[in-house]
């Protein structure tokens, strides 16, 4: 069944009942009882490390659970997998995919990483690859995905090609440049390229990558298969499946899209390989991935179900998930440049190379100068300024000279999101603990943590 | 109706001691607040209150009161009082998950595996793993004897064994990573109805043999503790024993049913790995299991299939973290080990009752409809099979799918069928069996009213040609 508009209400839907009369848009004091659950005091400045879900969407998701749990069985044969069914039409008609049959839930980009990967490793195990063959990932690429590539690829025999893009950055033509020259280094020795992974937009440091145009020099490279990882792009730039032109394209619906923990999508292009499977083998193997994930043992899969729930959320924004991205998007360009003058630095990257995150660095006089000083900085920011913001340690690369501020080189970089329900006070709160931070002559090495 | 239907609350000094102070040698924790002290910086109450009926009523008020729930064996079930909890602790993740990922989840999660290697008597909490389900823990151990193909330690044609009854899922598992990897399958065959253990030892000597014809070696046994389909408890010990005799290099035992249904003690069973639902059999909600991992066993190349920041850090490490979601069902296992020992004796109380009233209940049935039960009563865990009329003509899987679908939508009753095909020579043979299952919600008038609705098909001439597709 087709999804409706859900301004009109659609009473099949399990959701919350609110009245379905209502066209006016959500207000201030709405969007604070939808998010009154988050901790009042923490300037929760991070929703892409774990998102945010609210309140009318846990209700619902409450209902799917209770239902679950009051007759199982009958869930299970008559509600579980048109629910998901429903779902996944409505993510096909975000992404504009071609069909629903392309497309996949499954809990996290992490579970998708392992799909895409095992199945890159079968092949290099059942010799349809040859030892030695590659795999391109970024530099930057997220810890888990690298993982994943050690598991299924570097373990098959497969080698690996980095591309490692500059950053600070200041132009797509850089990204783009970087890219085309690692993929000629990468096949100079005569090495066929298998497969790309290619982030939408990177998580740390936080840049939206040129996709569309990597995607096509990966076709002109003959790469044979490319995997963008989206983990933060639904909800926060566009995701058009076909623009983009991957094989395979994954974003998590519980960090920008307002989904409870966990829930994702996969894509799959209709003709990729159908030997794509879900590592949590069950009852449905062999019938297509969709089918796959959507039952992969007893467990909850309420977060899956509540996306029409989520749906009627964004819509009753002004211009619906668009218009809460270009408002998360100018906030938090705002916000970043706030920051920037408050403490005499810069942005990571400019502002058309942001999405709702932004990369702000932080004064040269708190010496981030290590991975252990960002943890320890976020730490102290967390328990003692109740601020939560990652922090990045930017090594520097060989050659190059770096950006400065008044008193050093700059080392650390904070990546702000804007979603929602955050204030300028959050940003405000931010500012100046590191503001007093740097006038109390603070430097990592000295922070306490609890 | 007989009084051990009476006997799963308490009223006399046992529970106030905690857990069961019998002789019975009861994984149960030595000290019932062991596992109250690890917990950080909760309140809690001195020592659980014996439950009533009133009080289990209330834990299970959220089932539908209009079906009679005889099926616990498929998804389990979860009190209110857990349920609670476990609202508290996604609460907690959304309020601040930063702080909940670095200050809170790991120590919950071990705080878990503590109470779970204490329960089933592992010497290290190491060998313990939590992962969301039996399928799961399938997909870890046969990955790894995927890779033993994969990278020339085995040859193709190296056996795994398994039980023809082996769980739908894990037969595709076998499929997909050992099939596919070269290895050869071998399914050993079960009687059922069974009489007794002997025959299935015998069953199971015998495919081993065949497994090792030819010069191959047996990899892998995969043998379940108590069958899903038709259900019956397995003599594992005896089987692993076997398994060592006869040179098979892993053991792994599939105990989705395992723990809270029949007794799970790593070290008596000995087997290499063992996994068990803690959300059928053991009150929490879906969904958590434990997958353990004998030490001793060259077994440090088991990984999550999805891969995180740990992996290469140990399986109970990679599990614990394998991408943002919710892992709250892993989190309450203090909270529901709590209401266990509300009750008298603890799980094995509840285990030993349980057992007791589903074969009181299957004889009762068998009874009344003049059939047999499929195995006998010290062969039944907590789920009992119950012979159908033959007249009721149950032929084939899509039969007995369909009764039960019927039994739910005209009579209420929520049981699964299951379809035993005739063998050569059988004459008017019972072909259905219905798994019948108790847990501690369950009462009488649950089996009645199954009693009466099949009594009615009977009256009636039901057959189920007339069953619609």
């Amino acid at each position: 069944m087709e999804h409706e508009d859900p301004l009109n209400g659609d009473s099949t839907h399990r959701t919350c009942k609110k009245p379905k009369f209502s066209s006016k848009f959500i207000s201030e004091s709405e969007i604070r009882d939808e998010f009154s659950h988050h901790q009042p005091r923490v300037a929760r400045i991070n929703n892409g490390s774990y998102g945010s879900c609210p309140s009318s969407v846990l209700a619902a998701q409450r209902q799917w659970q209770l239902q679950f749990l009051r007759q199982p069985d009958a869930f299970y044969f008559n509600t579980l997998r048109n629910g998901i069914t429903e779902s996944r039409k409505i993510i096909k008609d975000l992404i504009n995919a071609e069909q629903v049959e392309e497309v996949s839930l499954v809990d996290n980009a992490t579970t998708a990483a392992a799909i895409v990967l095992q199945q890159i490793g079968r092949r290099f195990a059942e010799g349809k690859f040859q030892k030695n063959d590659a795999i391109l990932v970024l530099h930057c690429a997220f810890l888990a995905v690298k993982k994943a590539i050690q598991a299924y690829v570097t373990r098959a025999g497969g080698s690996v090609i980095e591309v490692r893009l500059p950053f600070p950055v200041n132009s797509e033509e850089e990204i783009i440049s970087e890219f085309q020259n690692s993929i000629e280094k990468g096949k100079s020795n005569g090495r066929k390229i298998r497969l790309a992974i290619i982030d939408h937009i990177t998580s740390m440091p936080s840049v939206v990558i040129p996709v569309r145009e990597l995607v096509r020099i990966c076709r002109l490279e003959g790469i044979e298969q490319v995997f963008v990882d989206g983990a933060h792009a639904i909800g926060s730039v566009k995701v058009d499946v076909k623009e983009v032109g991957a094989d395979f394209y994954v974003s998590n619906l519980h960090k920008w899209f307002f989904c409870p923990p966990s829930v994702a999508f996969l894509y799959c292009k209709s003709n990729v390989s159908s030997d794509v499977h879900h590592p949590i083998v069950s009852h449905e193997y062999g019938n297509g991935l969709p089918v796959e994930s959507a039952w992969i043992g007893n467990r909850d899969y309420s977060s899956q179900l509540v996306v029409p729930a989520v749906l009627e959320f964004v819509n009753r924004f002004e211009g619906g998930i668009d218009g809460i991205m270009k408002r998360n998007h100018d906030e938090v360009v705002k916000m970043g440049k706030m920051l920037a003058e408050s403490w005499g630095t810069n942005l990571g990257a400019p502002p058309k190379m942001c999405a709702a995150m932004m990369m702000v660095a932080l004064p040269s006089r708190l010496c981030v100068n290590s991975e252990e000083d960002a943890v320890r900085l976020r730490s102290h920011l967390r328990d003692y300024y109740e601020v939560e913001v990652p922090i990045l340690y930017q090594v520097l690369k060989d050659g190059e000279k770096g950006v400065r501020d008044k008193d050093g080189l700059i080392t650390g970089y904070a990546r702000i999101s804007h979603q929602v329900y955050n204030t300028l006070e959050d940003y405000e709160k931010f500012r100046d603990a590191i503001n007093r931070l740097v006038e109390d002559g603070k430097n990592c090495q000295m922070l306490w943590v609890e | 109706m007989a009084s051990s239907l009476h006997t799963q609350t308490n009223t006399n000094t046992n529970a106030m001691n905690g857990t069961s102070a019998s002789a019975a040698p009861a994984p149960a924790p030595a000290d019932p607040n062991s596992h109250l002290s690890k917990k950080p910086r909760l309140l809690t109450p001195p020592q659980p209150l014996p439950i009533t009926p009133s009080g289990i009523l209330s834990e299970f008020s959220h089932h539908d009161p209009s079906i009679a729930r005889i099926n616990n064996g498929s998804f389990g079930c979860c009190p209110s009082s857990v349920i609670s909890a476990q609202q508290q602790l996604q609460l907690q993740w959304l309020q601040q998950p930063d702080h909940f990922y670095f200050n809170q989840l790991q120590s919950r999660i071990l705080q878990s595996r503590n109470i779970i290697k204490d329960l089933i008597n592992a010497d290290h909490v190491d060998e313990v793993s939590i992962v969301d389900n039996a399928t799961t823990a399938a997909a870890i151990v046969l990955q790894q004897i995927a890779w033993g193909f994969a990278e020339g330690r085995f040859h193709p044609g190296d056996a795994a064994v398994m039980l023809h009854y082996a769980y739908g899922a894990v037969k595709k598992s076998v499929e997909a990573y050992i099939t596919r990897a070269g290895g050869y399958v071998i399914e050993v065959p079960l009687p059922f109805p069974v009489n007794s253990v002997d025959e299935i030892v015998q069953e199971f000597k015998k495919a081993l043999e065949r497994g090792k014809q030819n010069g191959r070696r047996v990899r892998l046994a995969v043998i379940d503790h108590v069958t899903s389909m038709p259900s019956v408890a397995i003599p594992v010990k005896e089987l692993v024993r076997i398994c060592r005799e006869e040179g098979v290099d892993q053991i792994f035992v599939d105990a989705a049913h395992g723990i809270g249904c029949v007794d799970v003690d790593m070290k008596e069973i000995g087997a290499d790995f063992y996994t068990s639902n803690l959300h059928k059999w053991f009150f929490c909600p879906p969904s958590v299991a434990f997958l353990y991992c004998r030490r001793s066993t060259s077994n440090s190349d088991l990984h999550h299939p999805v891969v995180s920041h740990e992996y290469g850090n140990g399986l109970a490490i990679e599990s614990a973290w394998i991408g943002t979601r919710d892992y709250s069902a892993q989190l309450v296992v203090p909270k529901v080990l709590e209401f266990i020992n509300r009750f008298e004796g603890g799980i094995d109380g509840i285990k030993k009752r349980n057992h007791e009233a589903v074969v009181e209940m299957g004889e009762m049935l068998i009874k009344a409809w003049g059939t047999h039960l499929g195995c006998p009563p010290e062969m039944c865990s907590s789920m009992v099979m119950v012979g159908l009329p033959a007249c009721l003509g149950i032929s084939s899987d899509q039969d007995a799918l369909k009764l039960r679908t019927y039994l739910r939508d005209k009579y209420c009753v929520e049981v699964p069928i299951y379809y035993r095909a005739p063998k050569d020579g059988e004459v008017g043979p019972v072909t259905g069996y219905a798994r019948v299952s108790y847990q501690v919600y369950n009462k009488v008038d649950d089996y009645f009213k199954f009693r009466d609705a099949i009594n009615q098909l009977v009256h009636n001439a039901f057959n189920c040609e007339s069953l619609p597709n």
